[in-house]
Formats: C-alpha cells, sequence, structure tokens
C-alpha cells in the first residue's frame, strides 16, 4: 500500500438514473473501488465538454459520464444530445492524442447497481494501468 | 474567373437603385499583396473595386458588426447590406440564417464563383515572392496564377499556390445569392479530408507532441475569434468578464465565481480556449480558413475544424452551410445515432 498509484476518476452522473444506479449499489453494500468522485447532474444532456476537459485540467486521470438508457431519459432525449455532443468530443480528444481509455461514456438504469460497480472497477483497472494524466493537467 | 467589370457593373446597378445601404467587397491595399475590405456606398466609389485570386477574406463577419451597430441606432436604415460572397463565404451565410442570427432580407449577395480554382494562400504566396508586394495577381489562360510585380511576372500552377481549404473545398461556387456571377463548375473531390488524415495516421504520441507543440505557441490574441463569422456570441465563455461585477458585489463572490479558463498562456488553458472553440463551431464551421490565416503564431487551427467537419459527415452525416432550414447539428438527434462507444 502507498507506493501503488491510486487514479482519480470523476463520474458525472444523471440525477434520475446513474446516480439512482449508484446509490443501489451503495445501499446494497456493493464493493467498488473508492476512486470515482461522484458529481451528480441533472441531465448527461447537461454535461457540457467544459465540464469534461475542466475535470482534465484539474487533475483527473479518467472522466466518465454516464446517463439513462436511450429511452429511458427523463427529460425524453437529454441522453440523446449527450450521445451527439460526447461523440465529438471523444473523437478530438482522440484526435489530440489523449489515451481513449481516459474518457468514457455509460448508460446506467437506477436498477443496475451492479453494472456501475463493474464499470468503475474496470475504469479503475485501465485508469491504473495507464498511469496518471498529465497531458491536459494544469501546471501548479 | 468572373470579370471585374461584370462585378462592377452589377454592384453599381443596385447602389443606383438604392436597393442596398452599401456594398462589401475588395479593394486594393496600400502595403502589402492583398486586397482590404471594401465599403462601397456610392456609385463613383465602385471603380475601387477589385476582383482576383487574392480575395481570400470572408466578409460575412461584417454582417455580425452590421447587426450590432445597427441596434445601436434610433432609426436604422432598414435597406439589406451588399455582400460579395465566394462559394465558402455564402456557406457561413447559410449558417447565421440558419441560426436566425440574420434574416434573408438583412443582406443581398453578389455571389462570385470561383469556377476553376480559388484564392491563394497568403502564406505561400510571401514565401513565393520573397518580400516583395505584387502589383496584380490574375489568373492565365491556361489555369496559372500570374503574378505581377515591380521586376518581374510570375507564373505559378494553381496547386502549389491554392489555399489549403480550396484544395479540399466541395463546392466552390455560392449556394444562396441573389445575383449569380460566373459557372458553377463542380469538380471531383478524390480526398476532401487529405489535411487531417495524415495527423490521424500517426501514432498517439506523436498527435500529441504535435499539438502540444502547436497549441503551446498559442498567445491568446483571440484573433481567430475576433474573425470567425460564427463567433458572434455577445459573451464568450472564455472571458472572464461574463460575471456581472457591481456595486454590491462582494469580495467572496468575486473569489468564487467560476472561471473555466486562465488568461495566462500556459498550454493547459490554450487546450481548453481551441478545444472549447473547435467544440462551440462542430457543424457550424464551414472551412473558411479565416482563423488559421490571421493567427500569427501559424498554429493550424484549420486542422481542428476540419476534424469536427470530417466526424458530423461520418457519423451523423450533417454538412455544414447546405441547406439554411435544417436543424443544426448538435440541437437535433437520430434514433440511430451511433453508440458503439458507450459502454
Amino acid at each position: 500500500m502507498g507506493d501503488e498509484f491510486e487514479p482519480k476518476l470523476v463520474a458525472f452522473l444523471c440525477k434520475w438514473c446513474s446516480s439512482a444506479g449508484s446509490d443501489l449499489a451503495g445501499v446494497s453494500r456493493m464493493e467498488y473501488p473508492s476512486n470515482v468522485v461522484p458529481i451528480t447532474v441533472m441531465c448527461s444532456g447537461s454535461v457540457s465538454p467544459l465540464y469534461i476537459l475542466d475535470a482534465f485540467n484539474k487533475g483527473a486521470d479518467g472522466v466518465l459520464v454516464s446517463g439513462c438508457h436511450p429511452g429511458d431519459c427523463h427529460y425524453i432525449k437529454g441522453n440523446y444530445y449527450a450521445r451527439r455532443r460526447i461523440a465529438f468530443v471523444k473523437k478530438l480528444l482522440e484526435y489530440i492524442g489523449l489515451e481513449p481509455q481516459r474518457f468514457q461514456m455509460s448508460w446506467i438504469s437506477a436498477a443496475e447497481g451492479t453494472k456501475y460497480t463493474q464499470i468503475i472497477k474496470d475504469f479503475v483497472k485501465e485508469l491504473k494501468s495507464l498511469g496518471p494524466q498529465t497531458k491536459l493537467r494544469r501546471e501548479q | 474567373m468572373v470579370s471585374l467589370e461584370d462585378l462592377k457593373k452589377e454592384v453599381k446597378k443596385i447602389l443606383e437603385e438604392g436597393k442596398v445601404k452599401y456594398v462589401i467587397g475588395y479593394k486594393r491595399g496600400t502595403n502589402s499583396s492583398l486586397p482590404i475590405p471594401a465599403f462601397i456606398r456610392s456609385a463613383e466609389d465602385v471603380e475601387k473595386l477589385i476582383w482576383d485570386p487574392s480575395c481570400i477574406h470572408n466578409l460575412s463577419r461584417y454582417l455580425v458588426d452590421e447587426k450590432r451597430s445597427k441596434a445601436r441606432e434610433k432609426k436604422p436604415d432598414e435597406r439589406p447590406v451588399g455582400l460579395i460572397v465566394k462559394g465558402c463565404d455564402s456557406r457561413a451565410i447559410n449558417v447565421l440564417l440558419q441560426e436566425k442570427f440574420i434574416n434573408r432580407d438583412d443582406v443581398f449577395l453578389i455571389g462570385v464563383s470561383c469556377e476553376h480554382a480559388g484564392v491563394l494562400d497568403e502564406k505561400k504566396l510571401n514565401k513565393k515572392l520573397k518580400g516583395k508586394e505584387a502589383k496584380n495577381i490574375e489568373f492565365s489562360k491556361n489555369d496559372n496564377f500570374v503574378i505581377t510585380t515591380e521586376e518581374a511576372k510570375i507564373e505559378i500552377p494553381v496547386k502549389e499556390m491554392l489555399a489549403e481549404r480550396c484544395l479540399e473545398c466541395k463546392a466552390n461556387y455560392p449556394v444562396v445569392y441573389d445575383v449569380f456571377l460566373g459557372e458553377k463548375v463542380s469538380k471531383k473531390l478524390d480526398d476532401p479530408f487529405k489535411s487531417i488524415e495524415k495527423i490521424e495516421a500517426i501514432p498517439r504520441e506523436e498527435k500529441w507532441a504535435f499539438w502540444k507543440k502547436q497549441l503551446d505557441k498559442c498567445i491568446r490574441c483571440y484573433a481567430c475569434r475576433s474573425v470567425c463569422p460564427m463567433c458572434y456570441c455577445d459573451e464568450c465563455v472564455i472571458d472572464t468578464i461574463n460575471f456581472a461585477v457591481t456595486a454590491d458585489t462582494t469580495a467572496d463572490e468575486k473569489a468564487q465565481k467560476i472561471k473555466w479558463v486562465e488568461k495566462s498562456p500556459a498550454f493547459s488553458e490554450n487546450f481548453v480556449y481551441h478545444f472549447v472553440r473547435a467544440i462551440h463551431l462542430a457543424g457550424r464551421c464551414i472551412d473558411c480558413g479565416e482563423c488559421e490565416r490571421v493567427c500569427p503564431l501559424d498554429i493550424p487551427i484549420r486542422l481542428l475544424n476540419k476534424k469536427l467537419e470530417k466526424e458530423a459527415k461520418e457519423l451523423f452525416n450533417y454538412e455544414a452551410g447546405f441547406d439554411s432550414d435544417q436543424p443544426s447539428l448538435v440541437s437535433c438527434f437520430k434514433d440511430e445515432d451511433p453508440e458503439d462507444f458507450i459502454r
């Protein structure tokens, strides 16, 4: 302990599905890494690309955006908008030369506590093998 | 190439008829080979107009300023503004119309077709002339650029001198216009995204090294933002002034106001700036290449915009500027949008 790299993962979870999914994981006492910093947003469609960049800028090693499954959005179509927008962010980050594994998107419903823990476990494992994210981090 | 006489005749006609307030075109500059924008208000001034392959600028940017100054006037002149547009400029107009920033009757468009070529590249020209000034630039019969300087007349093949964007132009004729000059020449484009495919092909770490080197140069003069016809927001997220500071604002509030990007031209901040700019132009950029032209540090900004243009085309089959009635790229969706990247 101590020497191993512990990545910091910022997760933007929509209030109605993904955040409830993470709650379910919590109340069901499922185990998952504590590297994740969950941030509840009202909808995955409200996640501005700036949030994502800012997370990287302030030192996140990975960013996850998660929303309701298509068709399940509380606001009917917010996640469809998110899907388009996030696709651009992802493509552009890859084009710049950031590791594509560092930025991911997922659909997690309120009932999918297990899926949430699994995604976080996989994500943290990938980040550990990638090492710290230094490319976009603001120099102090 | 559209003849200058035809253009002058057309401009003179609409000015004499009083159809337009003024016409924005190009005139000979005073201290370089390139023309400068001309605001023609009377029929006598029409003689100043020029039209040649060095008319690079996208004049549609002036509509943004025009709209702002009109809003300040008490009794504004309601007549439209005349504007000389090339193919790329007309696509910019289409995007402005699509976003309801301007109305169709705010502008009178004199569309000029680039026909067989396009405009030249300022940097390539300066390299060729080695500090000399071009007195006259025109097309020869066999599709070469003929550049006349004080000492000599140089003939250069079009391919060597053409602006990068013209080499990748999808439609070198105006798509929206009131008067059309020249003829529509559709050319076959083998590789519309040639410039970015080079970067896409290199390994990740080299890509990173390339962009780090490029964006490190940025001094954040915001020339790219000032020249862009699509950057017309009254407030920009990049500026830290979009927070009303009044006499009642406490020091605490000021300290805690959200500031997305620091002003210092450090790499991480430059990156956020250029990234945000690119994302904001997704599905709106019509590839006029002005941002790259005005950049004092030669950052290939166009390559960022072009990448998103390519993704819009490939992922969502969307092209900006061809249809002013289509919904904008990020404010619509389809059920079958790709989601293979989502877990």
